[in-house]
This record gives structure tokens, sequence and C-alpha cells, in this order.
């Protein structure tokens, strides 16, 4: 497990279908090859008012540990993230009379998966309740597990396959904990942070 | 031999051609006049075209000869011994070693051949690990063993190296006395696990931070696996049987060197 850094790329009047294309064109120009799929998707419950002030607890599934289930729950002063397996699906069904599922918020982000060298890049296409929304762009180092060692790397790799739409600056989330060691709960933080900001954005034009 | 192959190769190709047009001269012959060949003249149309193709034959015939005196005779008899006789087993589950038989015969062949270029190579560059001297003169030294050292020694060369330099961190542990497998861990970012014999570097491993410490499995990871071959060629470089506290110490200096540069590489 290394460090993430997810970024959004912008679709300029092209639709996600091309430009996934062009990305995966650029991509396998420096050598990558395909390894298959990936998929991340995320469900939000919110407490039902009997329980007091409303909390919200965000369900994430990410392909690359396919046996846990991340979970973030928003107080409204904090967020505790809780890494589980598979069985805390089945939970929150049962749960089903305190914390209910907003219609039309599951998001998912999927597309194909690449390795090149040490790195591993996921194109994803972000659809929230279906409607196609955007890009995002993830990339891996493998064998760095500290982000402040290998920012520059990245951001160096990012730059050079995704141009000036590359990211100059670490994500938010990553900003003050650039020292510590990442894990993979920290790649769902910055899935959730792309997410809701998908989820404010008016659904675009083109719908695929 | 390329060459031989080919003219071989194109020998049968005649061979293939020739019995194919012989083929098609009987072909004619037993279906006599046919359809084809129409009313008037039928019979020296058919000779016509019998003539044709038997100087196909011909031709090919000739090409067969030119390719087979070109052909080069092997220089002496191909000796299998009585694995011969295998080719003429008749029991079914036998026939099968024949074949394996051969292969093996290639491998062998193949290892004459690389350990002949490895025994080149290596007596160029002399990577001894045990020290000799073949001088004849009477002063001759006293040679030291650097195999079997009190453990104090090595105690002391690896508590030294650690006080010199200052970002390793060493964690040492013993799994049979006199040879320690130290683990030196460089920031968060790569350890090297060194395994000593006596005073000598006898192995080296670098892998990622977040890596099980095995010695004997190599990193996932295509930087670190790099980076163990440049260890691996550093502690060849600086292997001396005379000084081996000496061979340790730049050994280690050689290994603090690259991780500043991987680090520099990280951090444009």
């Amino acid at each position: 497990m290394g460090v993430t850094i997810l970024t959004q790329f912008p679709t300029e009047n092209r639709t996600g279908p091309q430009t996934i294309d062009v990305l995966s064109k650029r991509i396998m120009a420096l050598g990558a090859i395909q390894q298959g799929q990936f998929l991340v998707d995320c469900e939000t419950y919110t407490s039902v008012q009997q329980l007091g002030p409303q909390r919200t607890v965000h369900v994430l599934h990410n392909s690359e540990q396919p046996a846990t289930v991340f979970s973030l729950l928003e107080t409204g002063t904090k967020t505790i993230p809780l890494a589980t397996d598979g069985l805390f699906d089945l939970l929150m069904m049962k749960m089903s009379s305190f914390y209910t599922s907003k219609k039309q918020t599951k998001a998912e982000s999927k597309g194909p998966r690449y390795e090149i060298g040490d790195f591993c890049v996921k194109l994803g296409t972000v659809t929230v309740s279906s409607n196609f929304k955007g890009i995002l762009v993830e990339v891996e180092y493998r064998p760095c597990v500290v982000p402040a060692m290998c920012w520059d790397l990245l951001k160096e790799f990012l730059q050079g396959f995704l141009g000036l739409s590359g990211p100059t600056n670490p994500p938010a989330y990553l900003q003050n904990r650039m020292q510590e060691i990442y894990s993979p709960i920290d790649t769902i933080h910055q899935y959730l942070e792309h997410f809701t900001l998908f989820r404010k954005s008016p659904v675009e034009a083109n719908v695929n | 031999m390329e060459r031989d192959i080919e003219q071989l190769n194109s020998a049968l190709n005649s061979v293939k051609i020739l019995r194919s047009n012989v083929r098609r001269v009987f072909e004619s012959v037993s279906n006599g006049l046919r359809a084809d060949h129409g009313d008037d003249g039928k019979e020296n149309k058919f000779i016509l075209e019998l003539q044709e193709l038997l100087t196909t034959v011909n031709n090919n015939l000739r090409d067969v000869e030119n390719s087979v005196s070109n052909l080069t005779p092997p220089s002496g008899p191909f000796s299998l011994g009585n694995t011969t006789y295998l080719s003429q087993e008749t029991t079914q589950e036998r026939q099968a070693l024949y074949g394996q038989l051969v292969n093996s015969y290639k491998w062998t062949d193949k290892i004459r051949e690389y350990s002949a270029v490895a025994g080149n190579i290596l007596a160029a560059n002399s990577f001894n690990k045990t020290y000799k001297t073949f001088s004849t003169t009477k002063r001759r030294k006293t040679q030291t063993s650097n195999h079997n050292v009190p453990p104090e020694v090595i105690e002391n060369l690896i508590t030294s190296i650690d006080r010199l330099f200052t970002d390793v961190t060493i964690t040492t542990n013993r799994p049979f006395v006199p040879n320690p497998v130290i683990q030196a861990s460089l920031g968060r970012v790569l350890k090297a696990i060194i395994a000593f014999k006596g005073l000598m570097i006898e192995w080296v491993i670098v892998k990622a931070h977040a890596e099980s410490n095995d010695l004997w499995s190599e990193s996932r990871y295509k930087v670190f696996r790099k980076v163990t071959e440049n260890c691996h060629a550093a502690m060849c470089h600086f292997h001396s049987p005379m000084m081996p506290e000496l061979a340790v110490r730049s050994f280690m200096v050689v290994y603090c060197y690259i991780f500043f540069v991987f680090l520099k590489m990280y951090k444009k």
C-alpha cells in the first residue's frame, strides 16, 4: 500500500468516454499495462430525527480492498473513520430504521486500472445516481508510505500525463498529514471529498 | 550452424515441392481425358499437358539435387550410445523417454556452453571470497580468517557503524551466534537486510519500509530491486579479504549515498 493522489480531470467539451479514451491513450503511450477494472462506490445514510442531532454515515467500498467496508461517521464536529469487513453492509441494512439512505446519492467511480512500473493509475468515470459527473484520476506510488517523501515525484508523474490540469499542491486532506504513514482509509477520505463536491455540482449536459 | 539449418530447410522444401508435382502427374494420368480438353485434338492437348507437368517435375528434381549437393555432411557419426535404441522401443509408455532424453542432451549442451562463458568472465574478474597468495617468497603473511571471528569484534563493528551514520537505524538479531543479520533502516523509506558471515557481508537485500524482513524474498517494487542490484555491486566491489572492516564500512557509506541519491530523486 503506497501513497495515493486523487485529482479531478476537466472534461472540456468532451464526453466522459472520450476523455477516458484520451487519458488511456496517453498512459498507454508511456508504457502502462492495463490490469483489469476498478470500482469505488459511496452510499450515504442519515440518522432519523428520534436519534437527536443529525449524523451522517458514508459507506464506501474500494475494489483495491475488496474484503473491507469503509465507513465515515460525521457527527457535525468530527469525522470518525471505521474499516470493517463485509458484514458491515448487512448491519447497515438492519439499522435501516435508524439510518435511512437518501435517494439519488449513490456515487461511484469506475473505469480501467493501469500499472506502470511501481505506479498504479486508475481512470474513473464518476456517476452520481447514474448521472455522469466528471473524471477522477487516481495515481498510487506503491513503494513509499510517507506522502511528504514522494509528493514531488507524484506531482511530476501526474503533470507528465495530465499536462497543466495536474495538481500543483497536495490534496487538502493530505496537507496536514504529509509526514504520517499513509493508509487505505486516507484514499477513502479523498474519494469522499470529491464525491461530496460532485453531488453538489449541477448535472452536466453531456449525460452518457 | 545457422546456415546449415537454412540449407537443410530449403532442401526439405524442394523435396516437398517435388512430391506434390509428381502427385499432380499421376493425378492427371489417372483422370485421363477430361471434358475441359474439348473435342478437337483432345489427345494432343492431353499429351501437351502431361509434357508440361513432366517438365516441372524434371525442374523440381534438379532443384532437389542442387540443394542436396549444397548440404554439408556431418563430420562424424552422432553417438547417442545405447539410447538410440530407445527410438525403436515398442511399448507405449516408454516411447516418451526418447524425447525427454533428447531434451536433456540439449540442456547439458547449453549448460556446458554457458559455464564456459561464465568461466571466462570469472577468470577475468575475480571476486574471491578467500584470500590466497600465490607468491613463493619466504616472507609469507599469516593468513587471517574472516569467517571465524569472536562475536565481540563483530559487535564492535556494528556499534561503530551505528555511531558513524546517524541517519541509519540498526537493529540486530542473531539466528546463529557468530553470524548476525542486521536490519539498517533509512528514514521511513527503505531498509537493507544485511547478513554477515563472520566479518564479511554475505547477503544484502533492500526493501520498502512496509515490507517484511524476510531475507530470501525480493522486494515487490521495481525501484528497490534496482537498489538491491546496486548494493550487490557495491558489496562485490568493496570486498577485501585483507581488511574486512574497511569493506563493511565502505559498503555502508555507499549504501547511505544510494539513499541520498534516492531521496533527491523523490524530492526534486
